[in-house]
């Protein structure tokens, strides 16, 4: 049988291996976008550059960390990090993007500067959107922890590594039913607060 | 499938006590109409008056809460609603060409549908463009968003007859044209209804195009029936004030000495005109390019003139120079008196006269439109 | 292993080659992700139809296909491996469950989301139901069930990646043998190799996309 403790140990490792590259992921794209906000040539490369990226899959970007930047828990962290920053700047863009033309139109019509259309009006608008893209980046951090724990990152994955190279079914379920515990729980709550954020004239 | 046509010709289409309600609103109310087999019937009325319900209800595309609605003494309800709706011609404002499907396939689609050979199918829609004045060449394989809006109606017209159904329903279907193309459409499908002799139900908001088309006109109002008759019988006898409002008998006719051709004429968009110097070929291509039926010639006040989309095609093909296509316009200042230009054009037996401004081309006018302003 | 000049890139790129088999590995590949691929297009587009049909199966059968959507893929491969064993099946299957989503969803709003101008005049034409949904409906939707199918493409590409853990074969087996190996020459080959392949295969459904697009979309 498993030990809880370890079990519980590993659900921890888990968390805060994919939570902390969450955060990293949010802060690194927060500049990125604010500079794409001001420079259309740099939101088309960065733009172009997430979509490239997104198609390769999560093992290969986990796998290719090892030789650039090595084993353990930093480089886990990075390579989730790659992996979630793509829609939280993609889905940023979009909303901020997605305004229509005419409302920009007034606005500066009205004589708000650029920052301030930002501000009050592009931003705004965007939540519902910035919001969706972290809770996709959310659930995204779940399932590519489990893959880290291949590069040394320990977490839940590592209990369901060890658990299919030794044939132990029950090991592998004491791995993968928190897992999927975290990823429900997530889709669930962000569900709700994405609700709880949208605003009332955005409700259907 | 090889479908049975439920009716040939259409002897009489008659709406018995037809009553449609959404919620506690009455659409259509207790309207009794008969049309008759060869007329033009016009539907008139303010929008909600029920007229666009009591034409879809006519092929099914809306049931009625109660009364009947017959063709030929045939109850409709007894008619498969497909092939009811394969053997009457519907043509909307918005056209609604299917984006995705090629002119000829747009036109097609009912007969490849029923089975029609290949061949068969591209002669029909060959047929049928040159009816609506499109030359099949130049169409055929273009999609609906490279047309203009006239030559999209031109296509939803020729779509309407390619089952050659003997009754057509059209609702507003020149109503987002603007007002030379109207009128230019207005004119062909004269041409065009005289030749097939269908029975045509076409509804309408404009009352210049009701008198224009219709052979008889009904008036609704609040989903029901006002007054069914020939426009003299609306202009000389209406029901009520409302009718008489509509056709609008008094405003005109107090004023018909008093008028000048500036009151009357329509005015002229510059997209209508050729330029001097300008080739046969290229003025084919502007007007294909702009999406132009039919265009003036101006070179000077002297040498006026409007040719035809086809016109311009012969001139082309037989190596003309684009004056020689155009067939010269009367001119008129647009100060002088209506009834002096009116008097001119009847002389010369023209429909259309050219208003100059400063030399400029400034207006259209047209007889028949003058004629209808006033009656 | 020390890399010096062009040289000794295009060596090294040879013995990872020969030793992990990459030819061998790519078709095993390519032959997991169109298998998967055609039934997730077949199922997804049909479960499309089917949930358009009749409009209270969408949302339950949407809204389950998305909790499988939040499972982390490692997870569902191993749920999968008690019913079907290790290797291809369970890859294969993984892959299938996480495409029908997008392909259906798209199917499915592509449908739902047809302006009415176009059903009322083919209603009026005298098309039959059927026709109205495969003449109209469908090729309307096709710029949108493509954009669904290049999403599938790329978590296909994920899943059957992920494969190469279960002893599926594919370049996913190479990875974990360089990753095991601790070999930095594998890992950067297959793992370049891998990322070539994907940016490659999302830029053909790309590609097939905006053909439809412009074939189809004149509408949007």
């Amino acid at each position: 049988m498993v030990l809880t403790g370890e079990v519980l140990q590993a659900t921890l490792e888990h968390l805060l291996l994919a939570y902390a590259a969450l955060a990293a992921g949010i802060l690194v794209a927060a500049p990125l976008i604010f500079f794409s906000l001001y420079s259309a040539k740099l939101a088309s490369l960065i733009m172009k550059f997430s979509n490239l990226v997104q198609a390769i899959p999560s093992f290969a970007v986990v796998a290719l960390v090892v030789p650039l930047i090595g084993i353990g828990f930093t480089p886990a962290v990075i390579a989730i990090m790659l992996r979630v920053l793509l829609p939280i700047i993609k889905n940023t863009y979009i909303g901020l993007f997605n305004v229509d033309p005419a409302l920009i139109e007034s606005s500066k019509g009205i004589g708000l500067s650029e920052f301030q259309i930002i501000r009050h009006v592009r931003l705004p608008n965007a939540y519902p959107a910035i919001f969706a893209g972290i809770k996709f980046a959310a659930i995204l951090a779940n399932s590519i922890a489990v893959l880290t724990a291949l590069i040394g990152g320990g977490g839940l994955g590592s209990i369901i590594f060890e658990g299919l190279t030794n044939f132990n079914t029950s090991k592998v379920l004491a791995g993968t039913l928190p897992v999927i515990g975290i990823a429900l729980f997530l889709d669930f709550s962000f569900s709700r607060i994405e609700r709880w954020l949208t605003p009332e004239y955005l409700q259907k | 499938m090889v479908s049975r046509k439920p009716f040939d010709r259409i002897d009489s289409c008659r709406l018995e006590k037809v009553t449609k309600k959404y919620g506690d609103r009455f659409a259509v109310k207790n309207l009794n109409l008969e049309i008759q087999g060869g007329e033009l019937l016009i539907l008139i009325g303010r929008s909600g008056s029920g007229k666009t319900t009591a034409l879809r209800m006519i092929n099914r595309l809306i049931e009625p809460d109660s009364g009947s609605i017959s063709v030929n003494g045939i109850d409709v309800r007894e008619f498969d609603p497909i092939l009811l709706r394969r053997n009457i011609g519907y043509v909307i404002q918005n056209i609604g060409l299917l984006p995705h499907l090629r002119v000829s396939e747009n036109i097609g689609l009912i007969l490849k549908l029923e089975s029609w050979k290949e061949e068969k199918i591209r002669e029909r829609v060959k047929y049928l463009l040159n009816l609506v004045s499109l030359p099949p060449q130049i169409f055929m394989e273009r999609y609906p968003h490279e047309l203009s809006g006239g030559q999209q109606q031109r296509v939803g017209l020729a779509r309407a007859m390619a089952m050659d159904p003997p009754l057509f329903l059209m609702d507003e279907p020149f109503g987002a044209l603007d007002p030379l193309l109207r009128s230019q459409l207005q004119d062909e499908f004269c041409k065009i209804k005289k030749e097939l002799g269908r029975t045509i139900v076409f509804v309408t908001h404009d009352i210049n195009e009701a008198f224009r088309l219709g052979d008889r006109i009904a008036v609704m109002n609040n989903a029901e029936l006002v007054q069914v008759g020939t426009p003299e019988e609306l202009i000389f006898s209406p029901a009520n004030d409302l009718v008489a409002e509509i056709v609008d008998s008094k405003r005109k006719y107090r004023h018909i000495d008093a008028l000048k051709v500036r009151d009357i004429m329509q005015p002229l968009e510059k997209r209508y005109i050729l330029y001097p110097g300008m080739s046969a070929a290229s003025a084919l291509d502007y007007m294909v390019k702009v999406g132009l039926e039919v265009a003036l010639v101006f070179w000077n006040p002297e040498n006026t003139g409007r040719v035809y989309l086809n016109d311009v095609l012969n001139a082309v093909s037989s190596g003309k120079s684009l004056e020689e296509a155009a067939k010269p316009l009367p001119l008129f200042s647009p100060e002088i008196s209506l009834l002096e230009a009116l008097a001119r054009l009847k002389a010369e037996g023209e429909s259309m006269g050219l208003v100059l401004e400063a030399d400029k081309p400034a207006g259209i006018l047209f007889s028949d439109r003058v004629l209808e302003n006033l009656i | 292993m020390a890399i010096q000049s062009f040289n000794d890139i295009l060596v090294e790129v040879m013995r990872v080659w020969t030793s992990q088999l990459l030819s061998l590995r790519t078709l095993e590949h390519l032959y997991m992700l169109f298998v998967a691929l055609f039934f997730s297009i077949l199922l997804g587009v049909l479960i499309g139809v089917l949930t358009y049909k009749n409009r209270k199966l969408a949302a339950p059968v949407l809204n389950s296909l998305n909790v499988v959507e939040t499972i982390p893929d490692v997870a569902l491969l191993v749920l999968l491996l008690p019913i079907f064993g290790i290797g291809v099946g369970p890859t294969i299957v993984a892959s299938i469950l996480y495409s029908i989503l997008p392909i259906a969803r798209n199917t499915y709003t592509g449908l739902s989301n047809v302006p009415r101008e176009y059903i009322e005049i083919a209603d009026a034409l005298g098309l039959t139901q059927r026709e109205v949904l495969f003449k109209v409906r469908f090729p309307l939707s096709l710029p949108l069930i493509a954009g669904g199918i290049r999403i599938a493409v790329v978590f296909t590409m994920g899943v059957v990646t992920l494969g190469g853990l279960i002893a599926a074969g594919g370049l996913g087996a190479a990875l974990q043998n360089g990753i095991q190996l601790y070999d930095m020459g594998t890992i950067l080959v297959t793992g370049a190799w891998v990322g070539l392949i994907a940016v490659i295969l999302d830029g053909i459904a790309g590609m097939i996309e905006n053909i439809f697009k412009a074939r189809y979309g004149k509408w949007s």
